[in-house]
């Protein structure tokens, strides 16, 4: 892209003064010494200049002290919050909360275990009570677990034959006491 | 862009507080925890078997006796690592201790005693009130007491 390619395709925003300060320069000192360009500003000059006039005489025959009284009115104008909330809410583009959306759906389906631990069969999946020690202070115990009702029984008996019991057979054998 | 920036800021502190509260509730322990002990007389003197332990007829017949009563149901709220004795007939009593709450199942510190002797001690996990842990052998009244122990965090 050459200089004066450059300076047309930004010289509506230098009429507008839109451009920083090193560009702005620029496009004044080409403007100032290319032919092209100095009549591509005064087309854009005619062109404000034109509709300028046209606004200026519309703009007079228009009434503007009921609309500014209105356009007053609604600034003093408290609103309740919850409109302001929703509008800022509503106002959001919806992109912006896909990702919050993803996030927390995400951080829903992780907590489900702490918040519903049933849920995929927490609880269910492994329903048994578990026996994590056990100390029979010298007499003979059986740990007995049944698959099909979830039963765990601990049972104490006496191994007056000094065998070793299976837990199946456990409750049979003496008791203990 | 600069609304969206903001918003993902807001969105990543948001999961951030959640993933902290998250852990916070996981790890919470609860304030106490309801015991119930039921004692039950089972023996294989006759075929009875107590309506009241309806509930938990499946697994008690995993015990294969014939005859099943229950002769006491209670239930004590034990506080955080706190204990509760229950009276057990025969002289007996168990202690329950509360020990931890992960992952919805409350860890127990159970002491099975006889006349101040210990007979058992035992830590056991059981589901948060779910299944119960079933304690069988002592002999009482010409059969064998079970003690089934349930826990419900609060």
């Amino acid at each position: 892209m050459n200089d004066c390619e450059r300076t047309q395709e930004n010289i509506g925003r230098w009429f507008d003064d839109e451009l920083n300060r090193a560009e702005s320069e620029r496009i004044r000192v080409h403007v100032e010494s290319c032919t092209a360009c100095r009549a591509a500003q005064q087309r854009m000059e005619k062109i404000d200049q034109a509709l300028h006039g046209v606004l200026a005489a519309e703009a007079a025959q228009v009434e503007f002290t009921s609309f500014w009284r209105g356009v007053e009115r609604r600034i003093n104008e408290r609103r309740p919050w919850h409109r302001e909330w929703l509008d800022r809410v509503i106002g959001v583009p919806r992109s912006a909360w896909a990702v919050p959306a993803v996030i927390a759906l995400l951080l829903a389906l992780l907590s489900l275990d702490s918040y519903f631990p049933a849920w995929r069969g927490g609880v269910t999946r492994s329903g048994f009570a578990a026996v994590n020690s056990i100390d029979a202070h010298g007499r003979s115990v059986a740990l007995l677990r049944e698959n099909e009702t979830k039963t765990t029984v601990i049972w104490l008996y006496d191994d007056q034959e000094g065998e070793d019991e299976t837990a199946e057979e456990a409750p049979k054998a003496g008791p203990a006491f | 862009m600069k609304r969206l920036k903001k918003l993902l800021r807001l969105a990543l502190l948001f999961s951030l507080v959640q993933v902290v509260a998250g852990d916070r509730v996981d790890a919470a322990d609860p304030q106490s925890v309801q015991v119930t002990i039921g004692t039950i007389l089972v023996s294989n003197q006759n075929d009875e078997f107590d309506p009241k332990l309806k509930s938990m007829e499946k697994q008690l017949r995993v015990l294969k006796y014939r005859s099943y009563r229950l002769l006491k149901d209670e239930t004590q709220t034990v506080p955080w690592r706190g204990d509760k004795s229950f009276d057990i007939p025969g002289g007996r009593s168990l202690t329950v201790t509360p020990q931890e709450f992960q992952n919805n199942r409350v860890s127990l510190k159970v002491r099975l005693t006889e006349r101040n002797k210990p007979l058992l001690d035992t830590t056991v996990t059981v589901p948060n009130k779910g299944h119960f842990l079933y304690l069988g052998g002592p002999p009482h009244e010409g059969g064998t007491l079970v003690l089934s122990i349930s826990a419900a965090a609060q």
